[in-house]
């Protein structure tokens, strides 16, 4: 018998709240092999083997035909290139894990409030320092293409692992574009939301596998 | 595997016989290098230059393209040999670029350049030279066009001086163009609740010292932008004439006879300063006086657009097939070219191509 193979993201809200949107379907995850193993079953349903991993990690695993099912974050897919859009499919967007990615600058830039004011102030940093302004980010592509719709050419992408705030206050950046709820730590690292400057709106979302679009285990996650 | 044994070889007697005509006008035939540092591409046209190139790191992390263009390649030889007179150059290689799909297409183009000139027949010997191997063809087109004369345009508008140079910057940028001029009919850009908050901040930080560094811009960077960005204002009314005028001026289609007369025709109409656009016309009248009687010629305000590092005069030779344009020859001036790939100034330049797939296929 083929079992469906279902990945959770490993840790932190975005576990607890998938665990609990799987238990209000009337499907509990429980870790027969133990607290600490990644591997864990459906109880009273042997048609399933789960696994946890990185939120990102689900993406990447559904996409080579890995894992059949996933909940993992719309910002994630959204960044990898059109091809994983062909075999990865979103079935369902949740009603948790909701954040925005952003672009930010610092609060004091106040001659800057939208994106239109970044472009001119791009071409005039280029004009006096002779380099492009940098954007620290976890999301190269989609900054990318966010930025080259709103006319602002004149910037260069430092990829950033974490801690992404406190690029501009090290020189490592000018600006940052990052993924916030609230905007909360934003604030506390002197950083302020462009006025136009959401890129994505995300939430959590439950992918699937083109090969089993139609399989009817789908019809419980509904 | 026979056909493209046999179009090779007309493509190798094609370049033959229009090298030897380039050569006869004093082009000196270059070879040209065919990988590029892709910094130097990136620095000049931005990231999305990335998108159309084939790009592979080094072993020591560099990136390197495959060249997209022979005209950067050429301009990028004149940087590398350290010349600093004039020179006529001509080509004869594949420019690889990848299509929206990220499939590599090949163009095999031979092309001539004029870089560093002061011969103000440039133009005149550059775009003769290109059209003459096509002179024979049946009901050839070309199209002329001049982006500089949108920036003078411009200059001619009552506009705030940020709105003018937003436009000219991005003219080469048709979609994100069209989006400014949509905006440019609104007060989209100046958030008055969010000026007025901002003003009592400014305060603070006109206390601040100056120089200081604030994400990678001084204190004063900042505070004298906002405070022009406050007193640079305009009104709907005015937004919305002056984009009527752009686009109005953007459909300016005639034969290379009457585009004077257009062109004064229409500045007088609408009121603009047409002093600088009389002088700045004289170069398309030395082209239609010597090029205008051989070929029919359209001028059109609108065209050239595409290529960011065109500054002047932009032209294309083409054919319709089956109701199908197929371009043959493009070029145009540059003369902003070098100095963004690393040249000491600004110095003027003008190239062409003719494109040998599409011209074998006639």
């Amino acid at each position: 018998m083929y079992k469906i193979k279902i990945g959770l993201p490993s840790k932190g809200r975005l576990k607890d709240e998938s665990l609990a949107f799987l238990k209000s379907k009337n499907l509990q995850v429980v870790n027969s092999f133990g607290e600490r193993n990644y591997f864990f079953n459906i109880k009273n349903n042997n048609e399933i083997d789960g696994i946890f991993l990185h939120a990102r990690e689900i993406i990447e695993r559904i996409n080579d035909g890995t894992l059949d099912i996933g909940i993992s974050g719309l910002d994630l897919l959204k960044e990898l290139p059109d091809v994983y859009s062909a075999n990865v499919k979103i079935f369902k967007k949740l009603n948790f894990g909701f954040a925005d990615l952003v672009v930010a600058i610092p609060k004091d830039w106040l001659d800057v409030q939208n994106m239109a004011d970044l472009e001119e102030v791009s071409f005039e940093f280029r004009e006096k320092y002779g380099r492009r302004m940098r954007v620290a980010t976890k999301y190269p592509n989609l900054t990318e293409s966010f930025f080259l719709s709103k006319g602002v050419s004149q910037f260069r992408v430092v990829p950033s692992l974490g801690a992404t705030e406190s690029y501009p206050f090290t020189g490592s950046s000018e600006l940052i574009t990052d993924i916030t709820s609230t905007g909360s730590t934003l604030k506390a690292n002197n950083l302020r939301i462009i006025n136009d400057g959401i890129i994505l709106k995300s939430s959590a979302c439950i992918f699937v596998s083109k090969k089993i679009e139609k399989n009817k285990f789908l019809n419980l996650l509904k | 595997m026979k056909q493209a044994l046999e179009n090779k070889r007309l493509k190798e007697d094609l370049s033959k016989k229009i090298l030897s005509n380039f050569k006869k006008n004093k082009f000196n035939f270059t070879d040209l290098d065919l990988l590029i540092d892709t910094s130097l591409l990136t620095e000049r046209s931005g990231e999305q230059f990335k998108k159309f190139t084939l790009t592979y790191k080094d072993l020591f992390g560099k990136e390197i393209s495959l060249r997209p263009d022979l005209t950067v390649s050429t301009a990028l030889k004149y940087i590398q040999e350290k010349k600093n007179k004039e020179e006529k150059y001509c080509y004869y290689g594949s420019a690889y670029r990848l299509d929206k799909e990220g499939d590599l297409k090949v163009f095999d183009q031979i092309g001539c350049e004029i870089i560093n000139s002061n011969n103000n027949k440039s133009e005149n010997i550059l775009i003769n030279s290109i059209l003459e191997p096509l002179k024979k063809i049946k009901k050839l087109e070309v199209v002329l066009g001049d982006v500089g004369l949108f920036k003078i345009l411009v200059e001619s508008l009552e506009l705030p001086a940020r709105w003018k140079l937003r436009l000219v910057k991005n003219f080469s940028r048709i979609e994100y163009f069209e989006d400014m001029l949509k905006r440019l009919e609104t007060n989209y850009d100046l958030d008055q609740q969010a000026i007025k908050l901002d003003t009592k901040r400014l305060k603070d930080l006109e206390k601040l010292d100056q120089n200081s560094i604030i994400g990678g811009r001084t204190v004063s960077e900042i505070v004298k932008r906002f405070n022009k960005k406050i007193k640079d204002p305009r009104d709907n009314y005015k937004g919305k004439k002056n984009v009527k005028i752009i686009r109005d001026f953007l459909n300016i289609n005639s034969s290379i006879q009457k585009a004077e007369s257009t062109i004064v025709s229409f500045f007088s109409k609408n009121k603009l300063s047409n002093l600088s656009i009389k002088n700045y016309l004289r170069k398309i009248n030395r082209i239609n006086k010597e090029i205008g009687k051989k070929y029919s010629i359209n001028f059109k305000t609108n065209f050239g657009r595409n290529t960011d590092y065109y500054t002047g005069v932009v032209f294309l030779a083409s054919v319709k097939k089956n109701s199908k344009t197929i371009e043959l020859a493009r070029g145009g001036e540059y003369n902003g070219l070098l100095r963004t790939l690393g040249y000491k100034k600004d110095i003027p330049a003008i190239g062409g191509a003719i494109n040998l797939n599409e011209l074998i296929n006639l």
